[in-house]
């Protein structure tokens, strides 16, 4: 039984998250058509895309928090549409989600955000998780900042701290909902940083929504070009940077006016 | 007419289809809450926001009824020449029927609304996901601990109220309307029993299950947006106090229907 199996260590280059024929419909509006793509361990792979294009609605049904309608979607090896509660909530220790507006618990300050997920999936004594929470709470730059209630933090701090939460069980593959937008440029830069060094040093595979460029040339090894529901691209970072298609062109604004609307 | 006939089917159907949709969640309430300990902390916790936010409210209210129970009974009474016994009304009319009426109304109005405006927008501002992909049942968490807290909270504050009403309702028969200390006291003790009591804490008990199921769904299960939190609110208790009056009455039909004034 899939459950029983163990989570493996995954080698950098293996692909870690596969997606097949992926389609999803809210009522009439088809959010995602037939998505194809596979995402590599050890990789930092980043989705752009203009908004309301079903980035958000892609990373959900990674997690789980959304089943597709058709399509199939493995991750770590399991098939996660079908998994069953149990054997779901087990990958998803192996997952941090870091939603694009924070999704903190508002009623929670910042120390009981980040040792959440600490203090239910692991046996750590409360002295070991306070030093886990400042050790990734220093990783995102707010040190200092257990006792702040959440509502007391800028937006830009909350998602900070959403990050802090998503890596406190150092998870197999991070996820980030759009973790610059919003930011001012130096932290968007520190926010990058973070990434690649925490890809470097820990091997952690990242699959990353963005609407930074700049930053997605910096730090990505894939990159995936969502637009209308459809991966109009997906290759190589270098690769796609270069590539002519008049929708990428348009969107990594070489030039001005193209069929994209709403960029 | 022929509308007017779709217009009932389709409500009909709504209704059908709500009640449903909370029997459902309900069902999901309790399979998690019996194969999962419970969260003590939060337990503790949902015990303390409901007792504390809601004792006020029913106390002050309890205190008025109370105290115009004696001026309605005393009113009436009189004119049969009865006005000395106007303890056995305060007695039936408290511990039976408004003690646990009034305590559950304003928990549901109080607590209740809270609950799902609360659970609401934690819904509305993904926090329900993020809890989901942390792998916590936000059921575990966020649902079981609530039913829990309000069926041992609300049975506890029914007596807190018929005592309150039995204390108001006194002195306003003693001081206002100037009647024996001593026939009041009597008469209020030789109706209440302790088995009226009893049949007010399991009124608080069920009334509680309705209340906390009506608004932790309509919580759970909010639209998006500020707009979803309102009308999650606004159903939620408006839901509550029909259902509550409706299930009140069925609660005195069975515990009360066709008894007499000692219960026989
Ligand atoms: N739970 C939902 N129910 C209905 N529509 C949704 C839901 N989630 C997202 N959508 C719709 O799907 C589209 C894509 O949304 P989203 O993935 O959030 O876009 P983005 O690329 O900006 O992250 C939007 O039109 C949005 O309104
Ligand atoms: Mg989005």
């Amino acid at each position: 039984m899939a459950s029983k199996e163990e989570f493996r260590k995954y080698e950098t280059g293996e692909p870690i998250v596969t997606v097949r024929n992926l389609s999803k419909s809210f009522g009439s509006l088809r959010v995602l058509k037939d998505l194809n793509c596979d995402i590599k361990a050890g990789e930092t792979t980043v989705f752009l895309g203009p908004s309301g294009t079903g980035k958000s609605v892609f990373i959900k049904h990674i997690v789980g928090l959304l089943k597709p309608d058709e399509g199939e979607l493995e991750v770590m090896g399991r098939n996660v549409p079908t998994l069953g509660e149990r054997e779901l909530y087990e990958l998803r220790k192996h997952l941090g989600l870091a939603f694009q507006l924070g999704a903190l618990f508002d009623s929670l300050n910042v120390y009981d955000n980040v040792s959440f997920p600490l203090s239910h999936h692991t046996r750590m004594r409360q002295k070991e998780i306070k030093s886990r929470v400042a050790e990734v709470l220093e990783l995102v730059g707010l040190p200092g900042t257990e006792n702040k209630l959440t509502t007391e933090l800028s937006t830009g701090q909350q998602k900070r701290v959403g990050l802090a939460r998503a890596l406190a069980l150092n998870p197999t593959i991070v996820l980030f909902d759009e973790p610059t937008t919003g930011l001012d440029p130096i932290l968007c830069t520190t926010i990058d940083e973070l990434i690649l060094k925490l890809k470097t040093e820990l091997g952690k595979t990242f699959i990353v929504i963005s609407h930074d460029i700049e930053g997605t040339w910096n730090m990505a090894d894939q990159v995936g070009v969502l637009y209308q529901g459809t991966l109009l691209r997906y290759g190589r970072n270098a690769d796609v940077r270069r590539d002519d298609n008049i929708f990428l062109k348009q969107f990594f604004g070489r030039t001005e006016d193209g069929p994209m609307i709403g960029v | 007419m022929v509308r007017f006939v779709e217009f009932i089917g389709a409500l009909f159907g709504k209704v059908l289809s709500e009640v449903g949709a909370i029997g459902l969640f309900v069902i999901k309430t309790l399979s998690v809450g019996i194969s999962t300990f419970p969260n003590l902390k939060r337990f503790g916790e949902e015990c303390y926001n409901i007792g504390i936010q809601s004792l006020f409210v029913v106390c002050s209210v309890g205190a008025f009824i109370g105290m115009s129970t004696a001026l309605v009974g005393y009113a009436t009474l009189k004119d049969l020449g009865a006005q000395n016994l106007v303890g056995i009304f305060i007695g039936i009319a408290s511990i039976r029927e408004l003690g646990p009426a009034v305590a559950a109304f304003m928990v549901a109005a109080k607590a209740g609304s809270g609950m799902a405006a609360h659970i609401a927008t934690m819904r509305v501002k993904e926090q329900i996901d993020a809890m989901e992909v942390q792998a916590v049942n936000p059921f575990w968490y966020l649902i079981v601990p609530r039913f829990l807290a309000i069926m041992v909270v609300l049975p506890v504050l029914v007596v807190w109220n018929d005592f309150f009403m039995l204390g108001t309702g006194y002195m306003i028969a003693v001081f206002q309307l100037k009647i024996n200390s001593g026939a009041v006291m009597e008469n209020l003790l030789s109706t209440v029993a302790m088995a009226d009591i009893w049949k007010g804490m399991i009124k608080g008990w069920v009334l509680a299950l309705f209340i906390v199921s009506i608004c932790t769904f309509k919580g759970f299960t909010c639209e998006p947006g500020a707009l979803g939190v309102g009308k999650a609110t606004n159903q939620a208790v408006v839901y509550c106090i029909a259902i509550l009056i409706i299930i009140n009455f069925f609660l005195s039909q069975w515990l009360y229907g066709g008894i007499g004034l000692r219960g026989m």
